[in-house]
């Protein structure tokens, strides 16, 4: 009895939780209004479906936003040929989600089922060559539903917060729950050891096909309702770049944490809006002095926590000297970069695209985390309620 | 069956000729993955980067030797294409040991994803961070008159076209020479300068030029039809010829020295290597530097002789193609590298020959997946039994 009740009141908290989103986003800010929201919630799904397959199964995808892309297509072309005016829209967008996730849970498998005989490398080469190859075979299509490379509209336009909310939910619980029960198990246990579990009579196969297939219906479902949500969608919004994001999200939040997966997600997601202001495009002015600061706090900090890590620096005069080393490098850097752009008339009195320079900081975020924390914010831990009651909760098993 | 149709079967032997002289740059590129992928069993992903770093050093060069889109010498100098080179190799090839030893090497003993994300980061850095300074649009490129024998090409005839079509087409030729000359001296009798200007008795003297002229192009058509001929650019000749002389050096360089024996070393087994008194780090800067010098080369040619348009992003295309053609080849096998580069190029030049330019990229990444299901080493590769 205890086990329905808890289940149903869970189940009744996500969809209040999402339904709460849905409503107290209508008139908000842009950076909390419903498309960011929607938005970040399907970045959220798309990172922990990687995760399934990357952090908790262990397989090596980088070609999840081809599956993105096939859901975000198959609900273009169903809405263009079926949607009809007096449909209820989120009525419609659910079912499309439903079938953007069959979608891509089918072209998970047929790509699953081939490519999984490959190990490691050669396994994130074919998917992500099969990512490249959807986003160009759409590109070529001239037919008016599809229509090549200049996109599609999709109708209608529904900022799908609350559906968006809770697929992100479902899919924390599904990996959730495959974590904490035995179906999750042979998952786990092919991320150690793949050879080992096959030995010990794991159909490791069958399992990996499972995870690759959970995961690309999860992405197919996000992208039906990231059709919707910005209602014009072409091939180019799907490239390579997008897979990197979501596996950068994976494990800069931890290779197999739920919740480092989606702290990831939300921060990632979030970064680069909080850099543009919520204002769409937007220029920056950038200084020489404004240059040489931020390189000389960027390699003070990386050279101090990396200081902080090692221990085998004993004498005081040789922290000291290391100290001394990288804040003059760092000194360097920022006055060598600082006279070139003054030296350079593009960059002394230029304003910046903003929507590159999040890139920028983006991208230095990324190398940055990587060498401080290799494992990631969150390494294998979870969240849980264990963390108040316990010293350390921890799902990780030791290998 | 109308791709079938759409095939020019005489164009073939130029279209594969053209393969091979983009498969030679895909290939020099291709060897820097492979050789970074052979020692440190590492994507090097910032590889299309250091292409594209390569391809805008040559361009700055050119500009301090004064070839800009304003002014151009009107001595040409065959040294200009000298210092690109140079310089473009000796650049790439520190950024490379400059990326390892602060990006990739903190990330030694961590899992191989890890040094992915780095490597991923990195070329975002480097594409966004260049296209900050110069914006994608207009693109730069580097002026075909740095390369003093831009205008010259290397021509072979394999089949001629039939003696009679050549013979009539040089009869028509004469025959619209005599009437052009019929025309030309009539005017200058009649102090002219137009044809509009020509009394009406003798407006016939244009008209059979307009004929015989309509008569030359068509002609000319079917010559140009029925004969299979490959017209090479000399700048690409010389691409051709600098990319094998690069191979070669390649080849000696790994073969042949002291460095190259322990490169074969330590990509045989690292730690071991390590253990016999290798300086292991010293091998991977040293392969970082020649595989990006590669790259940079490769990066100077194809924005020389190929005339790429130049964006931060210039990368992207040439470094997916070449990491697919190193993949094809049998990563970490340096013979398979040049190999699958030649294969993409031609394979390309092959979906162009049949009419479908706009699917040479969907072929290319459909032949990948199927050697790599059928043959997940590769074309070259050997597969290694997996020890536990």
């Amino acid at each position: 009895m205890n086990f329905w009740l808890v289940r149903i009141l869970s189940i009744g908290a996500a969809v209040g939780f999402a339904w709460f989103l849905s409503v107290a986003t209508v008139d908000a800010p842009t950076l909390l209004g419903p498309r960011l929201v929607a938005l970040a919630g399907m970045y959220v799904t798309l990172a922990v479906s990687l995760n399934l397959i990357n952090g908790i199964t262990g397989q090596f995808s980088i070609g999840h936003a081809g599956f993105f892309q096939v859901g975000a297509y198959t609900a273009g072309i169903l809405s263009g040929l079926y949607f009809k005016e007096g449909m209820n829209p989120m009525m419609w967008v659910g079912l499309m989600s439903i079938a953007g996730a069959i979608t891509a849970g089918i072209a998970g498998l047929l790509v699953g089922v081939p490519s999984l005989r490959l190990r490691g490398d050669y396994l994130a080469i074919v998917t992500l060559g099969f990512g490249e190859i959807i986003r160009i075979f759409v590109t070529t299509q001239q037919d008016p539903l599809i229509n090549g490379a200049t996109g599609i509209n999709v109708k209608p336009q529904h900022n799908a917060v609350f559906l968006s909310i809770l697929l992100a939910i479902a899919c924390i619980a599904v990996c959730r729950n495959l974590l904490q029960n035995a179906h999750g198990l042979p998952f786990l246990a092919i991320r150690e050891d793949e050879v080992a579990s096959n030995a010990m009579g794991v159909n490791t196969t069958k399992y990996k096909v499972i995870a690759f297939v959970i995961g690309s219906a999860f992405a197919g479902a996000a992208g039906a309702l990231f059709a919707h949500t910005e209602s014009f969608i072409l091939p180019d919004l799907f490239k390579m770049e997008l897979s990197f994001l979501i596996l950068t999200m994976v494990v800069l939040g931890g290779n197999g944490s739920i919740t480092g997966s989606v702290v990831a997600a939300l921060v990632l997601f979030y970064l680069p809006e909080v850099l543009r202001g919520g204002e769409g495009q937007a220029t920056m002015a950038f200084s020489g002095p404004m240059i040489v600061g931020f390189f000389v706090g960027l390699i003070a900090l990386v050279a101090g926590i990396r200081h902080s890590q090692q221990r085998h620096m004993s004498s005081q005069a040789a922290k000291f000297g290391f100290l001394a080393f990288t804040m003059g490098a760092a000194v360097l850097v920022g006055v060598v970069v600082s006279l070139l752009a003054k030296a350079s008339p593009n960059l002394s009195a230029a304003k910046y695209d903003v929507n590159q320079l999040r890139m920028v900081i983006f991208s230095i975020t990324l190398v940055v985390v990587m060498l401080v924390r290799p494992q990631g914010l969150l390494g294998h831990r979870e969240f849980g309620w264990g963390l108040f009651t316990r010293k350390s909760a921890t799902s990780e098993v030791q290998a | 069956m109308t791709w079938l149709a759409a095939l020019d079967v005489n164009g073939l032997p130029q279209q594969l000729t053209n393969g091979i002289v983009v498969g030679a740059i895909y290939a020099l590129i291709a060897l820097g993955y492979t050789m970074v992928y052979g020692v440190l069993k590492l994507i090097n992903f910032a590889h299309g980067e250091v292409f594209m770093i390569g391809c805008f050093i040559s361009l700055f060069v050119s500009w301090s030797l004064g070839y800009t889109s304003s002014s151009i010498p009107t001595a040409t100098n065959p040294s200009a294409l000298m210092w690109m080179i140079l310089a473009s190799m000796l650049v790439c090839g520190l950024v490379g040991v400059f990326l390892e030893r602060f990006a990739y090497r903190p990330m030694r003993g961590q899992p191989r994803i890890n040094s992915l994300i780095t490597a991923i980061g990195i070329s975002l850095f480097l594409q966004y961070g260049l296209s900050l300074v110069f914006p994608i649009s207009p693109p730069r490129t580097i002026t075909e008159q740095v390369n003093p024998y831009w205008q010259n090409s290397v021509s072979v005839t394999l089949r001629a076209a039939p003696q009679e079509l050549v013979n009539d087409r040089a009869k028509v030729v004469a025959e619209l020479k005599t009437a052009v000359d019929a025309q030309n001296a009539r005017m200058k009798e009649l102090g002219i300068d137009s044809t509009f200007r020509l009394p009406e008795e003798d407006k016939y003297l244009v008209t059979t030029v307009r004929n015989l002229e309509a008569k030359e192009r068509e002609l000319g058509a079917d010559v140009n039809k029925s004969e299979t001929r490959i017209t090479v650019p000399t700048g690409k000749m010389i691409m051709l010829v600098a990319t094998l002389a690069l191979m070669l050096l390649l080849r000696w360089v790994v073969m042949g020295t002291a460095v190259g024996r322990q490169m074969r070393a330590v990509s045989h087994d690292f730690d071991s290597a390590s253990l016999m008194g290798i300086d292991v780090n010293f091998v991977v800067s040293m392969t970082f530097f020649i595989g990006s010098a590669l790259a940079g080369a490769g990066g100077m040619m194809a924005a020389t002789f190929q005339g790429v348009a130049l964006t931060a992003f210039v990368g992207l295309e040439y470094g997916v193609k070449a990491f697919v053609a190193a993949v094809l080849g049998g990563i970490g096998n340096i013979p398979g590298a040049v190999l699958g580069g030649l294969l993409i190029g031609m394979l390309e030049s092959i979906a162009t020959a049949f009419g479908q330019s706009a699917y040479q990229n969907i072929v290319t990444f459909f032949i990948l997946i199927l050697v790599l299901i059928v043959k997940p080493a590769g074309l070259l590769g050997s597969a290694k039994a997996e020890k536990v």
